[in-house]
């Protein structure tokens, strides 16, 4: 095969064997790669409604077809399997280097069936495959697990691995790869904290042929050529990253503060953004393999009681500690969000948590007894401290570490976690930006904004300016934008060329790298199988259409400051247009005649 | 005048980019371990360099071939050829900066040959990091820059 | 009124944000501030002829796309903000 080097690996732990498969072709380009593929293959094989965090919860490791290559910014894989957070799928996406060295060792995929009896870590140096024991390494952080494995393999090898956060089966632990990069979201870390499994080791020699490397090189030339002219692709996200947004949502107004209480503007918000990082704490930018944007922030703190060094962070994770926690002190953002990266906990679900937490305590739920501190809002220490506990289960962490759905539901008050499914919102309050709120409400894997990124129109102009307070025309941007991603998590490249390139340039590469006639109309309706099949998952596994809601407070609760002051959500005006636009029953379930269209069979 | 390859580690977000571009123009596939140039990253301080052959005048592995396959091309690069190449790989040993290497899946010397005057790493390179350009300029920003240090000092001096 | 810089614009002119201009309409703000701050500050501003797509403008947090662009007046009281055009995610 091109592009898709054309074998997986199949690794049973509880039986440790291991087994090399080819990959369908017929599957592989119907589902592209990466998150799409990934989820066709968990649903073949997996009962659908097996308990996230039991041996029988396959977790895959899935590069795309352009994955390795020079497609623009190809250097991504997923992480698939059922979600403890959520219960939904998960398929948790993540840049650096192990996914591209994944295809160089010979492998598209790596399939982890059951569950190791003690810590193990599996090496794959091409052909030789090693289940070797990982006893030494549990209990160890990610930066010292990927540096004792370095030492103990190859020092070219890539790691992927848990922190403590997996190994304690924290509900949203991540597995984290090259040390920073992390497949974050969703829990995925604690399905293979469940297995026993802490690292998977990586060095391949071997190399990714395309189809037509002639084709190849032109669309390649010509996609790179539109991200390096985009002021955003080219200039912008290189220069501040992505924590340049904190300014630009405070202003619009919809910036989430305080566990999206006081949602609008945040006194000194400039404080957190992008501008303060660059000025004050940036080392370097850095790149995932093959990338021309470099949004990577490479951070110091050099003194003082938040020294830290790191990568990151994220506008999600500055706006989390941030904003939504009262804090304006980059300082302890950069220290707490180090930390999750260390830890291995979602840097975004995280600090959402402590927020929801310090809503409890401000409103009585909850008090010092509980939480063993003073959680009032602002708490710069707590940030830090509750991270680190959450991560290792200690005290009230122990609590945190079931995410804030369950947290406030134990205290009788789930209205206040600001998540759907279960999975908390980033940093967009849906009162201020409609669309995004119908993403949120109808996301496959609940709060999350990468699966269709609204904000680009609503509040940024790409590709063109909607106004974010109307609800008009949304249901038929939401689903492009959703479509979209689908395709581009599933060739293996980075979502953020989507500012610069569409489905034209990625259906060229896709067709030049594989050999098969992508157009852009079948990339397209790759991008809607995929969401479809996702939502078939979570169909079968008991959601439904009262499922696709959002928090209270953004329905009922108007927004009380700045621009967006006296919107609610309003989201029964979208939903019921959304389920058209998806030619869905008026319930939310896909029909027959959709799934016939789209060629799933279940 | 020759054009020289440039390199600015302060600069590389070690994105590995050009080994991407350097394996494919050589073996038409993405091989990072046929690469002609590496990025070498030191995570712990974050900092990235890209490595390859910057064509030596006096060079040790041409000076060491038994065969006299290594010569100096007309755009600059020092090329194996490799017919007359017997894979003994004292190149390999002799070079100094590791910058020829022996790829053991085409079983042959591989070392920067500046792609025949039209450097793919330089052209994708999306930092900066590695230019192609005349010799007599290559330096002078890093002159000018350091220049500049005497500059401030006797303006101080002179205010 | 109040200009408030971001981004790019900031090392452009240098400050976070300045109440020394006045003016009845964006457009003649812009041109105000540009011949206050130079070419490389028109020549993000402004392209052929007409505002250029890689500037966003909010008028009290609301983007001028959803004003009357350009031609909006301005009341003394109005805080206009400039940013590039920016994504991230």
């Amino acid at each position: 095969m091109y592009g898709w080097v054309g074998q997986v690996l199949r690794i049973n732990l509880s039986k440790e064997t291991v087994k090399k498969e080819a990959l369908d072709p017929v599957e592989a380009r119907n589902y592209i790669g990466a998150r799409g593929l990934g989820i066709r293959l968990w649903m073949k094989e997996v009962d659908l409604k097996v308990d996230p965090l039991s041996d029988k919860n396959n977790l895959i490791f899935i590069t795309g077809p352009l994955t390795g290559t020079l497609a623009t910014n190809a250097g991504r894989y997923n992480v698939v399997c059922k979600a403890p957070l959520t219960g939904a799928m998960a398929a948790s996406n993540s840049g650096g280097y192990w996914g591209p060295e994944l295809k160089y060792a010979g492998y598209d995929a790596v399939i982890f069936e059951g569950k190791a009896k003690k810590p193990v870590y599996i090496w794959i140096n091409d052909d030789e495959v090693e289940i070797r024991s990982a006893e030494h390494l549990w209990g160890k952080t990610v930066y010292d697990t990927t540096d004792v494995l370095k030492d103990e393999t190859d020092e070219d090898a890539k790691v992927s691995c848990i922190g403590p956060g997996g190994e304690n089966l924290v509900k949203f632990a991540c597995i984290i790869n090259d040390y920073t990069r992390a497949a974050g979201r969703s829990g995925v870390g604690a399905v293979m904290g469940a297995k026993n499994l802490k690292a998977v080791v990586v060095k391949g020699s071997g190399g990714v042929k395309v189809a037509n490397p002639q084709e190849f090189m032109e669309a390649v030339t010509k996609a790179r050529q539109m991200v390096k002219d985009h002021p955003v692709t080219g200039q912008g996200l290189g220069l501040y990253g992505t924590n340049i947004l904190v300014n630009i949502l405070d202003q619009s107004g919809g910036l989430p503060v305080r566990n999206f209480q006081d949602s609008g503007t945040f006194p000194n918000a400039d404080a957190t953004g992008g501008e303060s990082l660059t000025a004050k704490y940036l080392v370097r930018p850095k790149g995932c393999k093959g990338c021309s944007i470099s949004c990577g922030r490479i951070n110091r703190v050099a003194a003082g009681q938040f020294a830290t060094f790191g990568e990151g962070p994220e506008y999600e994770a500055a706006w989390g500690y941030g904003a939504d926690c009262g804090i304006d002190n980059l300082e302890p953002i950069l220290k707490a969000s180090n930390l999750c990266n260390e830890l291995g906990i979602d840097a975004i679900t995280m600090p959402t948590t402590i927020a929801c937490a310090m809503e409890l305590f401000e409103k009585g739920y909850i008090t010092k007894k509980q939480t063993g501190c003073d959680l009032s809002f602002g708490n710069e220490e707590a940030i830090v401290d509750l991270t680190y506990k959450t991560a290792y289960r200690q005290g009230f962490g122990n609590e945190l570490a079931e995410g804030s759905f369950r947290l406030a539901s134990k205290y009788g008050h789930p209205e206040l976690s600001m998540s759907v499914k279960k999975q908390e919102m980033p940093a967009y309050d849906p009162r201020a930006l409609q669309g995004m709120g119908l993403n949120y409400a109808t996301n496959n894997r609940g709060g999350c904004h990468v699966r269709g990124y609204m904000t680009a129109p609503e509040i940024l102009g790409i590709p063109e300016k909607l106004d974010n307070l109307v609800t008009e025309g949304k249901a038929e941007w939401t689903k492009i934008f959703q479509d979209l991603t689908g395709a581009v998590d599933s060739a293996g490249i980075c979502l953020f060329l989507t500012f610069a390139i569409g489905a034209p340039e990625v259906a060229e590469q896709l067709k030049a790298a594989t050999g098969v006639d992508y157009t852009v109309e079948e990339v397209m309706k790759a991008g809607e199988r995929i969401w479809n099949l996702e939502r078939m998952f979570n169909m079968k596994n008991g959601f439904t259409r009262a499922d696709d809601t959002l928090p209270p407070r953004v329905l009922k609760e108007p927004i009380k400051y700045g621009p967006c002051k006296g919107s609610v959500s309003k989201l029964d005006v979208m939903l019921p247009e959304y389920y058209k636009v998806r030619g869905w029953s008026k319930d939310g379930v896909p029909t027959k005649e959709k799934l016939a269209e789209l060629s799933i069979q279940l | 005048m020759a054009k020289v390859l440039t390199l600015a580690p302060e600069k590389c977000t070690g994105c590995q980019t050009c080994e991407l571009a350097c394996s494919f123009k050589h073996t038409q596939e993405f091989r990072p371990g046929a690469s002609r140039v590496s990025v070498l990253t030191w995570e712990s301080v974050g900092v990235s360099v890209p490595m390859m052959c910057l064509q030596c005048d006096d060079a040790a592995c041409m000076k060491v071939c038994p065969m006299g396959a290594i010569s100096k091309s007309d755009t600059g690069a020092m090329m194996v050829n490799e017919a007359r190449c017997i894979k003994c790989k004292m190149c390999v040993t002799a070079c100094p900066f590791g910058n020829t290497a022996y790829d053991a899946v085409e079983m042959k010397i591989i070392k920067c040959d500046l792609c025949g005057g039209e450097p793919e790493c330089a052209r994708f390179c999306p930092s900066g990091a590695i230019t192609f350009r005349e010799a007599a300029t290559a330096t002078l920003s890093k002159k000018r820059a350091y220049a500049a240090k005497f500059k401030d000092l006797l303006q101080e001096v002179s205010e | 009124m109040k200009v408030k810089f971001f981004a790019i614009f900031r090392e452009l002119t240098g400050t976070k944000e300045t109440g020394d201009f006045a003016a009845e309409t964006l457009e003649e703000l812009l041109q105000a501030l540009g011949q206050h701050y130079g070419k490389k500050f028109t020549d993000w501003v402004w392209a052929d002829g007409g505002l250029s797509d890689d500037v966003i403008i909010l008028i009290n947090g609301r983007a001028i796309e959803h004003l009357d662009g350009v031609k909006t007046r301005l009341q003394p009281a109005d805080e206009i903000a400039i940013f590039p055009k920016m994504a991230g995610g």
